[in-house]
This record gives C-alpha cells, sequence and structure tokens, in this order.
C-alpha cells in the first residue's frame, strides 16, 4: 500500500487551514471559476472533492498540469467540502488564489513532495 | 500558476461547428477586447483532417490525400480544450488580427494557412496534430 490511509489528525489540519483560507485568503468556489483561475494562472492550489465524477476531476487535474499548479484530492464528498469551507451548498471543487495567513499550499507541497 | 494558453499551443475546439477539430493559438487576447469582454484567442484548425496515406498509392493519390483544409477562428478560452502539445508553425504573419475583418481577408489567410499546415503534414512531423481525434 503506497498511500498511506489519511490519518484523523492530517484530516483536520486540512480542514483548519482551509478554514484560515476562508477567513483570510482569497478562494473560488465550482468548476467553471477553478478552470478561469487555472486558464489565468492565479489559482495556487485546487481541491477536489472525492465524489467529483472521474472526467471533471482528470480535466481539472490536466489544466493544473498544464498550469503547474497543485491539486488535493480532498478525503470528504463535495458535502463534506462544502462544510469544510464553511458554506451551507455542496462544494465539488474549489481554487486558492491567496492563501492569505495559512500555509495550506506550502504544507501540501510538503506533503505530496514526501 | 504557468500561464498555458499562449501562441503556438496546440488545443481542441470543444464547441461550435469546429467541435472536436484541433487546432493553433496563434494570438490570446486574456483581457478579451471591447467587443469580446472575454478572454478569447485566434486560432487557426484543421476543418478537414488528411487522410491515410498507404504505401500502395500513386503519387498523385498521395497528393490529393495529404490535402488539409484550414480555418481561422476566434474563440472563447470556454470552448477550447488545451493540450500539452505544441505547433510551432509561423502563422503571426499570415493570420492577423484584421484577417477576420472581410470575407476575401479570410479566404486569402485560410489558403496560406492551409500551405503552411500542409507542409509541416509532409514532412511528418507533429503526428499528433493531423489525426483526426476520435469520439
Amino acid at each position: 500500500m503506497v498511500a498511506a490511509k489519511k490519518t484523523k489528525k492530517s484530516h483536520e489540519s486540512i480542514n483548519s487551514r482551509l478554514a484560515l483560507v476562508m477567513k483570510s485568503g482569497k478562494y473560488t468556489l465550482g468548476y467553471k471559476t477553478v478552470l478561469d483561475t487555472l486558464r489565468s494562472s492565479k489559482a495556487k492550489l485546487v481541491i477536489i472533492a472525492n465524489n467529483c465524477p472521474p472526467l471533471r476531476k482528470s480535466e481539472i487535474e490536466y489544466y493544473a498540469m498544464l498550469a503547474k499548479v497543485g491539486v488535493h484530492h480532498y478525503n470528504g464528498n463535495n458535502v463534506d467540502l462544502g462544510t469544510a469551507c464553511g458554506k451551507y451548498f455542496r462544494v465539488c471543487c474549489l481554487s486558492i488564489i491567496d492563501a492569505g495567513d495559512s500555509d495550506i499550499i506550502k504544507s501540501m507541497s510538503l506533503s505530496t513532495n514526501e | 500558476m504557468v500561464k498555458f494558453l499562449k501562441p503556438n499551443k496546440a488545443v481542441i475546439l470543444l464547441q461550435g461547428r469546429y467541435a472536436g477539430r484541433k487546432a493553433v493559438i496563434i494570438k490570446s487576447f486574456d483581457d478579451g477586447t471591447r467587443e469580446r469582454p472575454y478572454g478569447h484567442c485566434l486560432v487557426a484548425g484543421i476543418k478537414k483532417y488528411p487522410s491515410k496515406v498507404i504505401r500502395k498509392d500513386s503519387t498523385k493519390k498521395t497528393a490529393k490525400k495529404s490535402r488539409v483544409k484550414a480555418f481561422v477562428k476566434l474563440v472563447n478560452y470556454q470552448h477550447l480544450m488545451p493540450t500539452r502539445y505544441t505547433l510551432d508553425v509561423d502563422l503571426k504573419d499570415v493570420v492577423t488580427g484584421d484577417s477576420l475583418q472581410s470575407k476575401d481577408k479570410k479566404v486569402t489567410a485560410c489558403k496560406e494557412t492551409k500551405n503552411r499546415l500542409e507542409e509541416r503534414f509532409k514532412t511528418g512531423k507533429n503526428r499528433w496534430f493531423f489525426t483526426k481525434l476520435r469520439f
């Protein structure tokens, strides 16, 4: 098993980092705006829920590959991701433009490099 | 964080008459213009792909089969799928901003892109660009 099971601790830390981004940073929610930010090279990190349709997921990953932007597969579905963003609607994918006070981008790039 | 909708990028058109066709970006207008207040780009693409040429074909037949029909269009970014491929054919002088002003300018631009694309196809490079996308 290469990918370790997502521990509860790291999951909580992503949630807390996301909450900090929601408070202090700039982000966009939703597929259309995610693609827009990727095209205009404004996105710094893209987060995709786990029940995102596979075609849409691979399309976002391809755009992110072209734009050299990290993609994080959130351990939860769009309902959970919406809750993690503090919203009362479902969020399938979101793009972080400016992390504000959070270190989500640095910690994401560290964990993917490991 | 890298801009990838740049000139010479190969893209696939997603909407319109030319949906499913491969094209190359010639000029991109990221912030739009007065008439088109959205990100769009000028692309030149293949209207009719060249057919498969086999060894049995005579020279006359290969010449006929290697013909390419081209188009020039202004397309919204949303209606494009960018790819990781590039096509460095110099079309900047042929296809300009005002190629689409009048019908005969467009025809001359299309004719010239057709010639350039055909000679690129005959060299055998950029094989991916000249194969039809199956869907």
